[in-house]
């Protein structure tokens, strides 16, 4: 039953995770990065580098599990999954061009996996429209006015509800109502405007 | 004019629509809110997925969608920031994949830790002559192996292993060099010092002597010590002073004393 259990506590962290819960992903964030700190120091890599990818990762990861595109076959998956795919990008940032460029690869990068899935790595037209839209929308998100920025997160990332909010700022349900979409308004409005 | 249809003219005519809209409602986004919470009644449900099938209403919503993902996933990267601070500084000691090519302290600590226990435990046994020397003998720390490129790596390599307390390891890999190499003072040095580490004195008393044949070597006091060492433990007592005399080492002249004056109380 040890094993069922075990199954059954990654599946309650995959329900945390869905639901933003700090504590968990702090949790899970903090725990699982020293693995990846050591692969890339060890490989050329600098403790900044090594944040990175560690981030890019941990997002990917997070998404993945957001769209149930994660299924645990074993009581520590998820933690595994991170960690591949922090190496992967990792690899992939050292077999790029401009990487190699900048540092001399040393041949033991040679000796290390090659057969890695690099799945997105072709991707349409379509696919690449939204990846920008994202990225515009993300940075436009970074640069919101605080008010807006805190009532979002709270909504969107915490899940905090309405009333909750309201009792926080002191103001009607229905303001916050209001307020939440003046700010998801002026946010898509600032991501169209930008024209990276 | 706009006959620019295109590839590209897809992505602009997206942002033309979007730009354009006026129907980013607040009912629209609490509408895409619930239907992806759930929180829909079926009645709802379904009249919204026959909504949906207009693309232009679809290409609204997905977008509305994309918004949220973006606020969750820049409102993530941002307090990812905020957990990174609270990464425990004490990295815990991990057992590593890879390649080790720096030596841990712990790792020295525990070699040295034995060594000391050994010697302790070896000074309460054998001749006087290897009593002194297992009082006295510690093998050379090595040469910091500092990643360097090709040629050099066998020899930092064996380092590694010698500073692991592998001295097998150490010398079959140098023994290799030394067939190619057999002047260089560096590695007959290491080979001397590895197997004198391995309690093998006789092996180690010819390298050790190739080494000193180069007057200029660096290792020219060490190498006389060592050899002194080496004698010292096949009880050639008489070579062994010889060599101490003429490294001069602070070492050298501690054994020294310890020879003239301590050993007479030994026996």
């Amino acid at each position: 039953m040890e094993h069922v259990y075990n199954i059954d506590s990654q599946l309650q962290l995959l329900d945390a995770i869905k639901a933003n819960n700090s504590v968990v992903l702090k949790q899970l964030y903090t725990a699982n990065y020293y693995k990846i700190e050591a692969l890339v120091l060890k490989n050329n890599g600098s403790k900044e580098h090594a944040k990175d990818v560690y981030q890019d990762a941990f997002i990917a990861v997070w998404k993945n599990v957001k769209n149930d595109q994660f299924i645990p076959e074993n009581e520590t998956a998820l933690q595994g999954y991170l960690y591949q795919i922090a190496k992967n990008k990792w690899m992939d940032i050292l077999r790029s061009p401009s990487f190699k460029k900048t540092k001399t690869i040393q041949h033991e990068l040679n000796v290390l996996d090659k057969n890695i899935d690099q799945n997105g790595h072709e991707k349409n037209e379509e696919q690449e429209f939204y990846r920008k839209r994202l990225e515009q929308t993300m940075e436009a998100f970074k640069n919101l006015g605080a008010p807006c920025k805190e009532l979002l997160t709270a909504f969107y990332f915490d899940k905090a509800s309405l009333r909750d909010i309201a009792d926080k700022l002191k103001i009607e349900e229905n303001s916050v109502r209001t307020k939440k979409y003046r700010c998801m308004e002026k946010l898509r409005q600032l991501a169209l405007a930008s024209k990276k | 004019m706009y006959g620019k249809t295109s590839s590209v003219g897809i992505s602009l005519e997206k942002i033309r629509k979007l730009k354009n809209n006026s129907n980013f409602t607040p009912e629209l986004l609490e509408a895409v809110e619930r239907f992806d919470n759930g929180s829909m009644t079926p009645e709802e449900r379904i009249s919204f997925e026959n909504q949906l099938k207009d693309i232009d209403f679809k290409a609204l919503v997905e977008d509305i969608r994309m918004t949220l993902l973006s606020i969750e996933t820049q409102a993530l990267k941002e307090r990812l920031d905020e957990f990174h601070k609270e990464i425990p500084e004490n990295r815990p000691v991990e057992k590593s994949t890879t390649k080790v090519r720096f030596l841990s302290f712990s790792k020295i600590a525990i070699a040295a830790g034995i060594i000391i226990a050994l010697g302790i435990f070896w000074m309460f046994s054998g001749s006087s002559n290897e009593k002194l020397f297992n009082q006295h003998f510690r093998p050379d720390p090595g040469l910091p192996t500092t990643m360097s490129s090709s040629d050099s790596f066998v020899f930092y390599d064996a380092m590694v292993n010698y500073k692991q307390g592998d001295y097998k390891t150490a010398i079959s890999k140098w023994q290799k060099l030394a067939v190619k190499t057999p002047e260089n003072d560096t590695i007959n040095y290491f080979l001397g010092v590895a197997y004198l580490a391995d309690k093998n004195a006789d092996k180690a008393i010819p390298f050790l002597n190739k080494t000193i044949h180069n007057t200029e070597s660096v290792f020219l006091e060490d190498a006389h010590y060592y050899l002194g060492m080496a004698y010292l433990k096949s009880d050639r007592k008489e070579e062994a002073i010889r060599e101490f005399k003429k490294s001069g080492s602070e070492k050298s002249n501690d054994l020294l004393k310890d020879l003239q004056d301590g050993v007479s109380s030994y026996k």
